[in-house]
C-alpha cells in the first residue's frame, strides 16, 4: 500500500507578475519502507515538493494522500497532528533550539503529543541514547559538533515515532566522513522499518537509498531503483 | 476530565518555562518592559489606595462628630419655601426639650452655645473654641475626659466657671504638667480647669482636640452677649439617636415640629437647618468617589502606556522567533499552542511588573501612612485585583501579536532568517 500518494501536484509561486511553477504536474507513489533520494538541479522544485508532502505547504493544486488520508481536506489543527504524529522532518541547517539543552530539543514534538513531563524526558532520553548522545544529554546545540547536532535533530524526528522521514540535505552543511556516519544512520532506521525520502545534491549519498527521483524544472524526468546499491555496511 | 486538565495544567508549565527562557535571552529588554508595567500597576494601585484613604479619612472625621445624629442650628434654610419670612434663624432651649419630648429614638439631645475665646495662664496664651453644652454633649458627641472629669448638672445649674480643655489646648498652655485643678483665665475671668478630653485625633489637618468645653449657662452669662436675640436662644442644638433609627425620617419628624412651633406657612422657609450624619457621608462619599475616579483615570494612562510597551515587544519577539515559530508548526504546534505561548510569555512579563509594581505601592503606602499621616490602606482585594488586572493588561496587548504568531503559515515561518 502506497504510504506517499501524489497526484498531478502544481505549485506556483507568483513574484511580481511571474508565475514560478516551481512543481508543475508530480504524481508518483512512494510505499511503506521504501528509501527514496530525490536528486536534481538547485531550483528544480525539490525542497518544494518535500514541503507539501511534509504538510507544511499547501499545493496550488493536486492532491497528496498520506497514509491514505486526502491532506487538502484536513485543517490546520489537524495537519498539524499529523506533522506530529506520522512524519518526522530533518533540514540541512538542524534547526535545534538555542540555549536549550539536547534533550528538552528532542522533547519538543512529544509536548504538542501531550505527554507529560516525565513521559517526555524519558523517551527524549531513550532516543538520544539511541543514537549515541547518551552522554550528551544537558549540551545545548552550541557545545556540540555539526554532526552530534544533525543526530541531535534527527533523534528528535524520530521521538514521536513517525512513519515517513523526510530530509532536505541533511548532509548538506556536513563533512564527508560525519555524512557517512548520518547515512549509516538512515539506513539501520530504513532497516527498521522506517521510510525515508531525502534531498540531496550528492550522488554518493543517492547511492544509499533504493530508489532515485530526478527532477528538473518542477517536473519528475526520471524514477529508478538504485541497482548497485551502496551500503555503509560495504566500507567495513 | 481529569486526564486533559492535567495535559493542559502540563502544558501551561511548559508555555511558562519557554516565557521564561526567552525572557531571560533578552533580560535586559524583558526588565525595561517589565518596568513599564511596573510603574502602571504601582500608579493604579496607590491611586486606588489613596482614594479609599480619603474616603476612611472623611468618614473617620464624620464618626468623631458622632455617629448617629441631627445637627440643628438657627438660620434660615431655603429647603420648602421661598419667601423670606425670617430674617434671623430661630432656635431655642424650648425646642430642643420639645424636641426631646416628642420625638421617638432619640438617646440625648445636646444644646450648644459657642464663642471663640481667649485663655492665659502664667504668661502663655492660647485661643480657640469654646463650646457651651450641657452634660448630654458627651454622649453625642462621642467625647469623653480622659483625666479629671466633665462637666455636670451641678456645674450648669449654677453657671460655674470650669472648663474642661481639649488635648490640644491642655499641651498648648502647660506642655506635659498635669492642668487639673488649675486656674486660667478665660476672657480676664478665672475658670478652673475639671477635665481634659480624650484625643480624637486630626482629619485632614483639622485638629479635632483645639476647643474647650464649658457649661452651657457660663457661655450664655460671660460671653453670649448681644449675638443672641432671646435669653433662651442656642447656637447648636445636636440630637443624638439610637443606632437603626432613619435619619431621614427622623429628620422629617424634626422639621414637621420645628415648623409647627415656629408657625411656619406652608410657601414659607425655615427659620432653622437640619443635617444629619447620614447626608454628610453621602455628600462626602460622593466627593471622595469622584476624586477617586480621576485619581485612577490618570495613573491608568501610565498602565496603557505599560501595556503599549508589552504590544511592541511582544511584535519584536515574535519576529525575531519567527523561525522557532516554523519549527514548532513543523513539529506539530497547532495555531493555538503558538497562541498561547506568546499570550503566556506577555503575561508573565505585566505578572511579574504587576508585582513589583505592588511591592512597590505597598511600600509607599506604609511610608505615606505613617510619616505623612494619611491612610493609605491596600488591602488583599486591591493587591489580587492588581495582579488579576496585570495579567489582563497581558493578555489585552499580548494578544495581537500572539494571534499574529499564530498565523504564519509553517514554511514560510520556517524558510525566514
Ligand atoms: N516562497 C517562494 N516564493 C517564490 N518562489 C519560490 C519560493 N519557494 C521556492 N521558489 C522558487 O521555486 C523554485 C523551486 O525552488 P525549490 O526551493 O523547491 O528548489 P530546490 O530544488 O530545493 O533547490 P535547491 O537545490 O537550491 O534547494 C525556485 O525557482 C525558487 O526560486
Ligand atoms: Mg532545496
Amino acid at each position: 500500500m502506497a504510504l506517499v500518494e501524489v497526484r498531478d501536484l502544481v505549485k506556483n509561486f507568483i513574484l511580481g507578475d511571474e508565475i514560478v511553477r516551481a512543481v508543475d504536474g508530480v504524481s508518483l507513489s512512494i510505499d511503506k519502507g521504501e528509501y527514496v533520494a530525490i536528486m536534481g538541479a538547485s531550483g528544480s522544485g525539490k525542497s518544494t515538493f518535500m514541503n507539501m508532502i511534509g504538510c507544511l505547504d499547501v499545493p496550488t493544486s493536486g492532491e497528496v494522500r498520506i497514509d491514505d488520508i486526502a491532506t487538502s481536506e484536513m485543517d490546520s489543527d489537524a495537519l498539524a497532528e499529523l506533522r506530529n504524529q506520522k512524519i518526522g522532518f530533518v533540514f540541512q541547517q538542524f534547526n535545534l533550539l538555542a540555549r536549550t539543552t539536547a534533550l528538552d530539543n528532542v522533547a519538543v514534538p512529544l509536548i504538542y503529543a501531550g505527554l507529560n513531563t516525565a513521559d517526555r524526558r524519558d523517551k527524549a532520553k531513550a532516543k538520544l541514547e539511541e543514537m549515541g548522545l547518551g552522554d550528551r544529554l544537558d549540551h545545548s546545540p552550541a557545545k556540540l559538533s555539526g554532526g552530534q547536532q544533525q543526530r541531535v535533530a534527527i533523534a528528535r524526528a524520530l521521538v514521536t515515532e513517525p512513519l515517513i522521514l523526510l530530509a532536505d540535505e541533511p548532509t548538506g552543511a556536513l563533512d564527508t566522513k560525519t555524512s557517512e556516519d548520518i547515512m549509516q544512520i538512515f539506513e539501520s532506521l530504513n532497516d527498521a522499518g522506517i521510510t525515508i525520502i531525502v534531498v540531496t545534491h550528492e550522488e554518493d549519498i543517492a547511492q544509499h537509498a533504493h530508489r532515485n527521483i530526478h527532477f528538473r524544472d518542477g517536473k519528475v524526468i526520471e524514477d529508478k531503483p538504485v541497482i548497485d546499491r551502496r551500503s555503509t555496511k560495504d566500507d567495513r | 476530565m481529569i486526564g486533559n486538565f492535567t495535559h493542559s495544567l502540563s502544558a501551561w508549565l511548559v508555555n511558562i518555562s519557554i516565557a521564561m527562557t526567552a525572557l531571560r535571552t533578552n533580560l535586559m529588554r524583558s526588565i525595561l518592559t517589565t518596568l513599564g508595567v511596573m510603574i502602571g500597576v504601582f500608579a493604579v494601585t496607590l491611586a486606588v489606595a489613596v482614594g479609599s484613604g480619603a474616603q476612611v479619612s472623611v468618614m473617620q472625621s464624620i464618626n468623631a462628630l458622632g455617629s448617629n445624629m441631627a445637627l440643628v442650628f438657627p438660620q434660615p434654610d431655603s429647603e420648602g419655601g421661598s419667601r423670606s419670612n425670617f430674617d434671623r434663624g430661630r432656635l431655642t432651649m424650648r425646642d430642643a426639650r420639645a424636641i426631646e419630648k416628642q420625638i421617638d429614638g432619640i438617646t440625648q439631645i445636646a444644646p450648644q452655645l459657642r464663642t471663640n475665646i481667649q485663655l492665659v495662664v502664667a504668661g502663655r496664651n492660647a485661643s480657640t473654641i469654646a463650646i457651651g453644652a450641657t452634660p448630654g454633649y458627651a454622649d453625642v458627641a462621642n467625647v469623653a475626659a480622659d483625666t479629671g472629669r466633665f462637666i455636670s448638672e451641678a456645674d450648669v445649674r449654677s453657671a460655674a466657671r470650669v472648663v474642661v480643655l481639649g488635648p490640644s489646648v491642655a499641651r498648648k498652655l502647660f506642655g506635659g504638667f498635669d492642668p487639673i485643678g488649675e486656674t486660667v483665665r478665660i476672657n480676664r475671668a478665672p475658670f478652673t480647669i475639671v477635665g481634659v478630653l480624650e484625643s480624637k485625633g486630626s482629619s485632614f489637618g483639622n485638629d479635632n482636640d483645639d476647643l474647650a468645653i464649658m457649661p452651657i449657662s457660663t457661655t450664655r452669662q460671660r460671653f453670649a452677649g448681644d449675638s443672641l436675640a432671646g435669653p433662651d436662644d442656642l447656637q447648636m442644638l445636636f440630637v443624638g439617636f439610637e443606632d437603626g433609627v432613619s435619619l431621614s425620617r427622623a429628620k422629617r419628624q424634626l422639621t414637621a415640629l420645628l415648623r409647627d412651633r415656629n408657625r411656619v406657612r406652608d410657601n414659607e422657609i425655615n427659620p432653622f437647618t437640619i443635617r444629619t450624619t447620614e447626608e454628610f457621608m453621602k455628600e462626602t462619599g460622593q466627593v471622595t468617589s469622584i476624586f477617586q475616579i480621576v485619581l485612577v483615570a490618570i495613573a491608568s494612562i501610565s498602565l496603557l502606556v505599560g501595556g503599549i510597551g508589552i504590544m511592541n515587544i511582544m511584535l519584536v519577539s515574535v519576529t525575531e522567533r519567527t523561525r522557532e515559530i516554523g519549527l514548532r508548526m513543523a513539529l506539530g504546534a497547532k495555531r493555538s499552542d503558538i497562541r498561547n505561548q506568546f499570550l503566556v510569555e506577555a503575561a508573565v512579563l505585566c505578572v511579574i511588573g504587576g508585582v513589583m509594581g505592588l511591592i512597590l505601592a505597598f511600600a509607599s503606602g506604609f511610608a505615606l501612612t505613617k510619616y505623612a499621616d494619611f491612610p493609605v490602606p491596600i488591602g488583599l482585594s486591591v493587591a489580587i485585583g492588581a495582579i488579576l488586572f496585570s495579567a489582563a493588561v497581558g493578555l489585552i496587548f499580548g494578544g495581537y501579536p500572539a494571534i499574529r504568531a499564530s498565523r504564519l503559515s509553517p514554511i514560510e515561518a520556517l524558510r525566514s532568517e
